[in-house]
């Protein structure tokens, strides 16, 4: 069961891995804000390297990790793509600010343009860069240390806990699940075979006893908790958190410029001195699409 | 030496608010300061009601009204807060894996300090020296998904023992174990019990387990009532277990059968060091050459029937061996074994959830490479461990007509089927009530019985009576023998309970990693010392007195078993 | 009123929430059919309108917040905000049962509740995948507003259908089974008939 998830419960050893919660979260909101600033592709290809350096410097399983990337190529690259060609292709001259068309249908309802293609290209990388920052995030960290990181940031403890514990209980309740599944699978629920009305209405009873028995399991883990003084103080300290080595003060000083570079690129690229459209293309010239650098 | 009381009730009573009759009553009870207390009795005699009024879950999770006095530690448990209490009493609770709240042992272990805001500091050399304690210093990092219900049991006492703790309560500790692994966990309570500043206390209602190793006193229950407070050899020399619904241990159920004199002799409670004197060694020889009548049962066709069969759920690694078995209609079977075994995956391979990578199964007769899990379910059913993991509908009526209705059976069948289904589990009369308004002993009957509406012949029940107390047992058990002997139905537990192998079945089917270790009779399997240590099985305490006896015991408990028939028979 | 809408965050509502969310994970990842692009027609829907149900609103939402980010964790498939924020939005509204009056475990289901119910899924789903995630992803991905939309409201669309169609009956089933339990006096096994 355990092999099935991406995240791992077990801390690795790599220089990475090795890093405290704190720091990890802080680097994986860092890495995110930057991603969500920026339309350049340079600026993605740079960001993206780096996460993709991090993610391999963790010597991961590259099956599961290849298997995400497929996922979203299909998802967003193809179909996500094909939605913008058939439903606004003028995209192209909008989000670059030129538009080039090589191909179009009689009456000139559908057309393609090199901007569009390019468009849509670099629409599908910032989801890549964004999926590789997310990747990077979840093979370096354990539950434990999420919520440990998670409350170092001043995020209330009792929401930290929240997350470790449904990590714990994800397991037994996936084995609920598939023994309930299966139980009334021989009682002649078919959940494969069926309509699609047909088949909401079977999930119906199979929700029934997996909502009815996992919520029984409230009373028995809240009095556990509470004979070992949860929620007794203001705060708590945690075991899994490590306190903050060298490894991590270099890693924060990277973080913090980060930050800063983050800053300054919003106030100064993205505001003062915005570009007149959002996507910065090779051959767009920079009188009209306004990237001047 | 002054004995110092360390809890003290005084005609103390507790109603829960959402109960309209109190659960405990009266209570005059003191313990004193290194005691180890058995706290005895059945299911809903109000033992775990009165642990929480101990540990402070009363009142602080639970409202209800407290009249009287509890004091712990000369303390008025009502002015203090659970926090507090919890200084002092730290509680291991049934539910082994409910209580792991921690994502690793070292987590798990450390909990009530994060709690309390230790600095991470002090926190790991002491989470290292309570692993030491318990035995799990060499699995500090590892994962409760990787741990058996013993070794979680043991992290949750590493949880609580802290130095300041000076009582500790064992909420039936030894439901979810299977037998070696309960007697480890009596052994470690036993040690803990062995520094005098701490006082034990045990609830169960397992009397024969938890005697394996010696307690001082013992308080059986009933009715939120205190029965009786006294020392085991005069609890086992009275009639109250019998009428309390607490099964006595079956060494001295031999004793009395065979109408030994129990009540001089001091060493009764200990199976270990029992002394038979030359008369009780006669009478016990005597009633083991008593004639009994031969079980035998004239076997039926075969109804399964399993093939060279193997099956992996990874490329390579087969949790499932090589297994041939050939089960006949009529037959109980008892399917044992450690967990992890391979006992529950043949379960799911003769339901078709999982099919075999090599060989094959035979269900009637047919190779069932062509069911479907709803077809195969027509003829085998399955029945969960837990009632509420089936359970849809409100009404009993519906539940059993279920899985007729996702079969389209025409509207008189169902009825017809279902009526018949309900008749033989004993709930026609109630087949218009609410699910949840009945007892978890009828709630297993619903279970049943919406499994009997499609007509299978063999019926896989999976620890049919895990939890549960004697009385219950009995009832449970009672039904599914009738289904057996009325209706012809095979029967296959899963179970880790020998009690339950030993008197209902006829065939012990032993799994260890992933095959068979054994296929023969329930005693044959018993008297065996290789296959009860690779089970992770115990001897029976007849066993023992069988050794003591100097006698076969595969015949003694042969012999035990048939006369136990014979009286209940004639009951 | 405020304080139906806030729950008790008592260790009781932490512990179901957190079982909340990992039923959602669970759900999300092994319970879903796939209709169209970042679009299921998953039964984790659920989870929120029970936890909703039995301890309020901003439970609802939380349980769902997390259940989201510990699917995205599980499942493989990335952080996507967008879709996580209008997810907590809707979990707010389709978690207001108990301040409307329904109280499932009392018992307290009737075809008034059920009506409420559904409107407020509708305007949890209008504004959820009709406002929020649009802008959102637009803002985050510079994505054509239009097609956000159209994939938001398939979304809307598969979610209402789910509460519906599967919420409904769920809600009705739980709270008669958990009103013949709370109505039962002590001793359950005196009712026995024979």
């Amino acid at each position: 069961m355990n092999n099935r998830f991406l995240i791992n419960y077990i801390p690795g050893s790599t220089p990475i891995h090795k890093l405290n919660g704190t720091t990890k979260v802080l680097g994986f909101i860092a890495i995110t804000v930057a991603i969500i600033a920026t339309f350049d592709f340079r600026v993605m290809l740079a960001i993206f390297a780096l996460c993709m350096l991090g993610v391999a410097s963790m010597k991961p399983n590259w099956k599961p990790v290849a298997f995400m990337f497929g996922f979203l190529f299909v998802m967003n690259g193809i179909i996500g793509s094909l939605m913008v060609f058939l439903i606004s292709p003028e995209s192209g001259l909008t989000k670059t600010g030129m538009e080039t068309i090589f191909w179009q249908t009689e009456g000139g309802k559908l057309y393609m343009s090199w901007e569009l293609l390019w468009y849509a290209w670099a629409m599908f990388f910032k989801r890549v860069t964004s999926l590789s920052s997310a990747i990077l995030f979840i093979l370096s960290i354990t539950p434990s240390e999420l919520a440990a990181g998670l409350n170092s940031l001043k995020m209330p403890y009792k929401v930290c806990t929240i997350v470790s514990l449904a990590f714990r209980t994800i397991p037994d309740i996936a084995r609920d699940f598939t023994d309930i599944k299966n139980s009334m699978q021989m009682r002649g629920v078919e959940l494969e075979k069926a309509s699609l009305p047909n088949k909401l209405k079977q999930y119906v009873m199979m929700l029934v006893p997996l909502l009815m028995s996992s919520f029984a399991k409230v009373e028995n883990i809240s009095n556990s908790m509470d004979l070992r003084s949860y929620g007794k103080c203001k705060g708590r300290t945690w075991y899994s958190e490590h306190p903050a080595t060298k490894g991590d003060y270099i890693a924060r000083g990277v973080i913090v410029l980060m930050f800063l570079w983050c800053a300054f690129y919003i106030i100064f690229f993205r505001n003062i001195n915005a570009p007149a459209v959002d996507f910065w293309c090779p051959w767009v010239p920079k009188e009209i699409s306004g990237y001047w650098f | 030496m002054e004995r110092k009381p360390i809890i003290e009730f005084k005609d103390f009573s507790f109603k829960y608010k959402i109960q309209s009759k109190a659960t405990l009553h009266d209570i005059n009870l003191t313990i004193y300061e290194g005691e180890k207390v058995l706290i005895l009795g059945p299911s809903g005699c109000g033992k775990s009601t009165l642990m929480s009024c101990i540990n402070g879950l009363i009142p602080f999770s639970n409202e209800g009204t407290i009249t009287g006095s509890c004091k712990v530690n000369g303390r008025e448990t009502k002015n203090l807060s659970i926090f507090e209490l919890s200084k002092e009493v730290g509680t291991v609770l049934q539910d082994s894996d409910a209580q792991f709240v921690g994502l690793s042992v070292g987590e798990d272990i450390a909990f009530s300090m994060e709690n309390e805001m230790v600095p991470r500091k002090e926190m790991i050399p002491e989470v290292e020296k309570l692993a030491g304690t318990v035995g799990m210093q060499d699995f500090i990092d590892a994962l409760p998904f990787d741990l058996s219900g013993g070794q979680k049991q043991k992290v949750a006492l590493a949880g609580v023992i802290s130095d300041k703790v000076n009582i500790l309560m064992f909420d039936e500790p030894l439901a979810a174990l299977d037998p070696k692994m309960g007697l480890a966990t009596i052994e470690l309570i036993d040690q803990v019990s062995k520094d005098k500043t701490k006082t034990v206390i045990i609830i169960e209602h397992r009397l024969e387990d938890v005697l394996y190793r010696p307690v001082d006193r013992i308080i059986l229950m009933g009715e939120g009532k205190i029965i009786a407070d006294t020392t085991p050899i005069e609890l086992l020399n009275s009639d109250l277990l019998k009428q309390s619904g607490v099964r006595e241990p079956l060494y001295i159920t031999a004793m009395k059968y065979a109408g030994c004199d129990i009540s001089k002799n001091k060493t009764i409670c200990d199976i270990e060091n029992l002394e038979l004197s030359d008369d009780d060694k006669e009478k016990l020889m005597a009633f083991f050459h008593e004639e009994t009548p031969e079980i035998k049962k004239e076997p039926g066709e075969e109804v399964i029937r399993l093939e060279n069969v193997s099956f992996g759920y990874e490329h390579g690694k087969n949790v499932v061996k090589d297994v041939d078995i050939a089960i006949k209609k009529g037959e109980r079977v008892a399917v044992v074994g450690k967990n992890g075994a391979g006992k529950s995956t043949m379960a799911k391979l003769i339901t078709g959830i999982h099919r075999p990578g090599k060989g094959h199964i035979y269900i009637g007769g047919k190779d069932y490479k062509k069911f479907t899990v709803k077809e195969i379910g027509e003829q085998v059913g399955y029945v969960m461990q837990m009632p509420n993991q089936m359970i849809v509908k409100d009404i009993i009526k519906d539940e059993v007509e279920l899985a007729l209705r996702l079969r389209n059976i025409s509207e008189e069948e169902i009825t017809e089927r279902s009526s018949n289904a309900l008749k033989a589990c004993g709930l026609y009369s109630m087949r218009k009530w609410p699910v949840d308004s009945i007892s978890y002993g009828q709630k297993k009957r619903v279970t049943v019985a919406s499994i009997m509406a499609l007509g299978p012949d063999t019926i896989i029940l999976d620890e049919p009576t895990a939890g549960q107390d004697y009385r219950h047992y009995t009832d449970i058990i009672k039904f599914i023998n009738r289904l057996n002997s009325e209706y012809g139905k095979t029967i296959i537990f899963i179970t880790h309970d020998m009690h339950l192998a030993i008197e209902n079945t006829d065939r012990a089917i032993v799994f260890a990693d992933g095959e068979i270790i054994a296929d023969e009779s329930v005693y044959s399997v018993l008297s065996n010392d290789e296959i009860i240590d690779k089970a992770n099985l115990k001897q029976t305490s007849l066993y023992r007195l069988a050794k003591k006896m100097d006698i076969s015991p595969e015949k003694f408990i042969e012999h035990f078993i048939r006369y136990e028939r014979m009286v209940k028979s004639g009951e | 009123m405020l304080k139906k809408f806030l729950g008790e965050w008592n260790t009781k509502t932490i512990v179901a929430v957190a079982i909340g969310a990992a039923l959602y994970g669970v759900l999300m990842v092994w319970g879903s059919i796939p209709v169209f692009t970042n679009t299921n027609l998953t039964s984790a829907m659920i989870v929120p309108v029970v936890v909703g149900a039995l301890f309020g609103p901003l439970p609802a939402m939380v349980s769902l917040l997390v259940g989201n980010c510990l699917a995205d964790l599980i499942g493989g498939w990335g952080f996507w905000f967008d879709w996580s924020v209008g997810n907590g939005v809707l979990g707010l509204f389709v978690g207001l049962l108990p301040m409307y009056g329904a109280d499932i475990k009392n018992g307290i289901f009737k075809i008034k509740h059920a009506v409420i119910y559904v409107i407020c899924c509708i305007v949890g789903n209008a504004l959820a995948f009709g406002v929020v995630t649009p802008i959102m992803t637009s803002l985050f991905y510079s994505a054509d507003l239009e097609i956000t939309f159209l994939q938001s409201f398939a979304g809307g669309i598969s979610n209402t259908a789910v509460l519906v169609i599967v919420g409904l009956p769920i809600l009705f089933i739980l709270s008669k089974r958990y009103a013949s339990r709370t109505n039962l006096v002590e001793e359950p096994e005196e009712l026995t008939e024979e």
